[in-house]
């Protein structure tokens, strides 16, 4: 490793962070043995006991977890110099390829030996498959576990699934409506969805008039919502009938509430929207990486592995507070393990339906323009 | 022997004790600075760098991790710019903050003289309920309140049950972001207002009455500016932590409106733009600071801590 001035300004900023606070700042030294140690940077359920206290008792190594709930505050995590902190990232799909594979901030796995995982996953990530290989196709840049269909959230006792369906992005346009819908807290979705409801296709570069457009939406969309919360709030919202529907949310958000007893509230995925190919919704995969890191352990790929047996992929599955579709599922060994009251809780009946419609999460170029237009759009509902 | 060097190292009473001539090391450092080495190490790693850290930060490139490696004051321009609608997250803060303090104030008033004049040998009891919320965390307590309030949740569910029409329908909305600000704010004035007033001599008031003063000019000549110094820090405290506060907008207010710690919150996050975020948080900084530097100008912190 060549120390330059900017690996030093790099490792300032990392010091900066740890000294902020970052709970793992002593675990990273670049000079100690990493034999029996691993640092993952994860959405929630990957830092459960569940999952990680089995991999510790089998492999005798101090494993930590940190979950974070958006994807480009863990990029940037490693932007600022933490790869020499963590050595798994688990992040939705389209930032390995686009992002930190181009930037050097994750390293390739072997193909030869995750090739035959992803032989026996659901048919739709058939190897290779597109959002876990670089652009060139040549490198395997992580592997595939959860993914889902993420749209909007209805209490179908409320609003019937197919005027859901049928209507889509519309109900959030439709006044009768208005302060009796919740947003979710997910400001990147939410800046998919509000472009999806004023009709416009959210992963392109947009115009002046397309970006007024959006500006006009947010503020309405945002005036007419009743609250903005986490997964928690906006389940308990619906389940005491404070709100009907809320915006951005699917299988990921709604499982845990209809695991609890609440078959009624539901993931939706519009039949038709503004989307390529008149598509309705949009979905996420996620792509676990390894991190470059300059003194890595060997157990970010055993852990890898781990996490693709069927035991351990349903555990995944089924982790502490949120219960997503896994893409193991697709091995009988592992789908046999789903009980009826599962699959119901994960919304199997419709999920290849609504994958279909669904198109893969991705970046949207004019991300930060539209982001400001939104939080001003929340600062003047008040 | 020891004793007396240790209470007097300046002072030595023996010559054995006493070094023949100064070394370097102790004229560099005293034995005080000596002893405090460890904590003001502490403090300078803990509080002053990442201080530095968010100042340095604020006159980074925007949406950039540059410290230390540019500056720029664009994003202090990007505050103050006009179309910004960033003021009104600090203009609701601000009106919180104000209205907590203001009300904390009438409301822990009572009480605290209560503590130090009539509750008597129950003073200790109503103490302990006081504090006994500060041991559950207040994101637990606030959703505790929602779960309270929330439509068919148990005021609204209860009294449907025995046949009413129902409870109030006040969650989401500003007037409970500032209910939730006085519940979880309230020991942080109740107390030291509370010291403040302990501090009041009995014998003062006594003989204020014995000079003919009646109850109104010995609370307003008397009371009040003898309590004055925990009243204020009573203030100061729930100022300072009002205009911090975000979890009370973000739970109870269902974000009806946004504060400026959440749009810090939202730079760190979801926009990803440090400098921004930190050129916010230390207009805060320097807000609150000029205010807590003015305050404590006022205030005879020796006179507090009993010293005369």
């Amino acid at each position: 490793m060549t120390i330059s001035r900017r690996s030093v300004l790099k490792g300032m900023a990392a010091g900066g962070l740890a000294m902020a606070g970052g709970p793992f700042a002593m675990t990273g030294s670049a000079f100690a043995a990493r034999e029996k140690e691993l640092n993952i940077l994860c959405w929630e359920g990957y830092n459960s006991a569940q999952v990680l206290d089995p991999f510790r008792k089998k492999t005798g190594a101090t494993v930590k977890a940190e979950s974070l709930t958006n994807d480009p505050t863990m990029i940037n995590r490693l932007r600022a110099g933490e790869t020499n902190v963590w050595d798994l990232i688990n992040v939705n799909n389209p930032w390995a390829r686009k992002v930190m594979w181009p930037e050097k901030l994750i390293k390739p796995l072997p193909k030869d030996e995750f090739e035959p995982f992803f032989a026996k996953m659901l048919p739709m990530f058939k190897w290779p498959y597109k959002w876990a290989m670089s652009d060139d196709g040549k490198e395997l840049l992580g592997s595939i576990q959860r993914f889902g269909p993420y749209s909007f959230v209805v209490n179908t006792k409320k609003i019937d699934r197919k005027t859901a369906e049928t209507t889509g992005w519309d109900l959030f346009n439709d006044p009768k409506l208005s302060g009796k819908y919740g947003i979710l807290e997910s400001d990147d979705w939410n800046v998919f969805n509000i472009f999806l409801v004023a009709g416009i296709d959210p992963f392109k570069v947009h115009t002046p008039e397309e970006l007024a457009k959006f500006e006009e939406t947010a503020k309405k969309v945002f005036k007419g919502a009743k609250l903005i919360g986490d997964i928690a709030t906006m389940n308990q919202a619906l389940v005491s009938g404070e709100i009907d529907l809320h915006l951005t949310g699917g299988t990921y958000s709604v499982s845990a509430a209809r695991a609890d007893g609440y078959p009624e509230l539901r993931g939706i995925t519009p039949l038709k929207g503004p989307l390529p190919g008149g598509k309705g919704g949009v979905s996420w995969i996620e792509v676990t990486s390894t991190v470059n890191n300059p003194n890595p352990t060997p157990l970010a790929v055993e852990f890898l592995k781990y996490v693709q047996a069927p035991d351990v992929a349903h555990t995944v599955a089924f982790a502490e507070g949120t219960f997503n579709p896994v893409a193991q599922m697709g091995n009988p060994e592992c789908f046999k393990l789903f009980t009826k009251k599962e699959l119901e809780a994960i919304q199997w009946d419709s999920l290849d339906e609504e994958m279909d419609r669904s198109v893969e999460y991705d970046i949207v170029p004019d991300y930060d323009k539209a982001l400001d237009l939104m939080n001003a759009a929340k600062r003047v509902r008040g | 022997m020891a004793q007396t060097s240790l209470s007097h190292p300046t002072a030595p009473v023996s010559l054995e004790a006493a070094p023949a001539l100064p070394t370097k090391r102790d004229a560099l450092l005293s034995l005080g600075a000596r002893c405090s080495l460890p904590v003001i190490l502490l403090l300078a790693v803990g509080f002053v760098a990442p201080l530095i850290a968010i100042f340095a930060y604020s006159f980074a490139k925007p949406r950039t991790f540059e410290v230390f490696r540019s500056f720029t004051l664009v994003n202090y321009a990007e505050i103050f710019n006009g179309s910004n609608t960033v003021w009104l997250s600090f203009l609701w803060s601000l009106g919180f903050a104000f209205a907590t303090c203001a009300l904390l104030a009438l409301i822990a008033y009572p009480i605290a003289y209560g503590l130090n004049r009539v509750f008597g040998k129950w003073s200790s009891l109503v103490s302990i309920l006081f504090v006994f919320p500060l041991f559950v965390s207040e994101n637990v307590r606030l959703y505790g309140w929602v779960l309270f309030f929330i439509k068919n949740g148990v005021l609204d569910g209860t009294l449907k049950m025995l046949g009413f029409e129902g409870g109030p329908q006040i969650l989401f909305q500003p007037p409970m972001i500032l209910a939730g600000m006085l519940y979880v704010y309230l020991p942080f004035m109740l107390f030291p207002m509370t010291l403040g007033l302990a501090m009041v001599p009995r014998d003062l008031i006594d003989a204020a009455r014995d000079l003919g003063a009646n109850r109104w000019q010995i609370w307003r000549e008397v009371e009040l500016p003898l309590a004055m110094p925990g009243i204020l820090i009573g203030m100061l405290l729930t100022f300072v932590l009002g205009i911090g506060a975000v979890a009370e907008a973000k739970i109870l207010g269902g974000q009806s409106v946004i504060v400026i710690s959440h749009d810090i919150e939202i730079a760190f996050t979801y926009s990803q733009n440090w400098p921004l975020g930190s050129a916010l948080a230390v207009v805060v900084t320097i807000f609150i600071g000029a205010l807590t530097l003015a305050v404590f100008s006022r205030l005879d912190l020796d006179r507090l801590l009993g010293r005369r």
